[in-house]
């Protein structure tokens, strides 16, 4: 990862702290940190995407009172998937990169889900086919505006 | 090139261990005490999070001083106003009491903050309040809003402080509905619903022979001693199921919509070196006046 990598994942992470926490926009701001995370694995190791996923779900859970751990174990396993990735596809496309933020946030939040308590958590339907995918579409724009905009250079690599 | 590719297998090894530790951390994580989760999200929000949570106070009390000027001097005129006729209530009060010798009550006071939602996920029927423990806040105390019971206060920091709304699942209060009959009893919790927007009130356990009039006001009890006697609960609804003879749930219509809360008041119930601080001022000003 170089240092515009690593100041851009940084910027990701403090600016979804800063909407969601701070200004309290809630889903009303894409899922940045899931992106700074997507953004982050490409570029380390299996072990180091896992660790950075463990860390981001962490900050993420500090606010949960009702499924503390969920945040921890999605992101976990999404950053260790984001590291095992970039050694199956080489992809550069537009349709390569808005499908693999599709995805990676579909899938964060289908496993937060399974391992959220029962008592509290939204109905499947509801949760992972209607809201889950309308987040996952704006992380998807984000992360394409993201790409094109501060790590040009990098998707071209 | 032997060297390298038994490099890499090592390095791969290596990071399958590290990966399968995270995982299996993850997992003790979920399933650790609710104490100790309690510690690590508290011991994370007082170090990384705080300046995002400093922001966060900051932006609710710039939105609250934007608030209309006309309809907060609306409010308080109309909060003058009760007050004002409160007085002759509270006075005729104080001498029935006195007639049958009953003992003051304890008193408590109410502490003003701002409702703030946190955005991220899992945060869901939590809010933080912009009040702490300088303010004399303590947990479990009860956070009302002009129209009744929003929520309990569960973590209290130095300046702000950490509840649930009564959507959360393990929210419950001790309810009565006084009724021409007399009092009902029950326990109110939460039921969740399709939607969250769906969430109600379910009142359970009342005695399955008593008809609560749809409408009628659903109070806090007082018993268990954490939400004070007399706060408005909502109103009797429409019958949500019997057992076997037993007892009746009703559906109670909530007095306060958790969504709409921007503005609550905690409900600080004075400890014991406090009221005994009250009672020396209270004998102190006796004296000064029956020197006067």
């Amino acid at each position: 990862m170089n240092v515009r990598e690593a100041t851009v994942v940084a910027g990701l992470i403090v600016a979804h702290l800063l909407l969601r926490i701070g200004f309290g926009l809630q889903n009303a701001a894409p899922d940045l940190m899931l992106l700074a995370l997507l953004l982050a694995s490409r570029s380390l190791s299996l072990g180091g995407g896992a660790l950075v996923g463990f860390c981001l779900g962490l900050l993420e859970d500090a606010f949960s009172m009702l499924s503390f751990g969920a945040s921890v174990f999605a992101l976990t396993l999404v950053g260790t998937m984001g590291a095992q990735v970039r050694h199956m596809f080489v992809g550069r496309s537009i349709f390569f990169q808005s499908t693999y933020f599709f995805l990676a946030k579909w899938v964060r939040d289908l496993l937060a889900w399974l391992v959220s308590n029962p008592d509290s958590r939204d109905v499947f339907v509801d949760h992972v086919l209607i809201e889950s995918p309308v987040a996952a579409l704006y992380v998807a724009a984000a992360g394409l505006s993201v790409r094109y905009l501060f790590l040009k250079d990098s998707a071209r690599e | 090139m032997v060297g390298q590719a038994s490099g890499g297998r090592k390095h791969r090894r290596r990071d399958f261990h590290i990966v399968l530790g995270l995982l299996l951390l993850s997992l003790i994580t979920i399933n650790l005490p609710f104490e100790a989760q309690r510690e690590i999200g508290n011991a994370l929000r007082e170090s990384v999070l705080r300046p995002f949570i400093e922001v966060q106070l900051m932006v609710a009390r710039t939105r609250a001083r934007a608030r209309d000027y006309l309809t907060v001097r609306a409010q308080l005129d109309s909060a003058l106003t009760f007050v004002a006729s409160a007085a002759t209530l509270a006075e005729e009060n104080r001498q029935i009491r006195d007639l049958l010798d009953l003992h003051e009550r304890s008193p408590s006071r109410l502490v003003a903050a701002s409702v703030i939602r946190s955005g991220t996920s899992g945060s869901s029927s939590v809010f933080r309040l912009d009040a702490g423990a300088g303010d004399g806040i303590r947990s479990f105390d009860a956070v009302v809003t002009a129209q009744g019971l929003l929520g309990q206060v569960q973590e209290v920091g130095p300046g702000s402080s950490m509840g649930y709304d009564w959507s959360h699942p393990d929210f419950r209060v001790s309810a009565m509905i006084v009724t021409n009959e007399g009092q009902a009893h029950g326990l109110v919790e939460a039921e969740r619903g399709q939607f969250r927007e769906q969430d109600r009130l379910v009142l359970r356990g009342t005695a399955f022979l008593s008809d609560l009039e749809p409408g009628a006001r659903v109070l806090t009890s007082g018993r268990g001693g954490v939400f004070p006697r007399g706060i408005l609960i909502g109103w009797v609804g429409e019958v949500a199921g019997a057992s076997a003879g037993w007892d009746i749930s009703y559906y109670i219509d909530p007095a306060v919509y958790p969504g709409a809360a921007t503005y609550a008041s905690v409900h600080v119930v004075m400890p014991a070196d406090t009221l005994q601080a009250v009672a020396n001022t209270a004998d102190s000003v006796a004296v000064a006046d029956a020197f006067r």
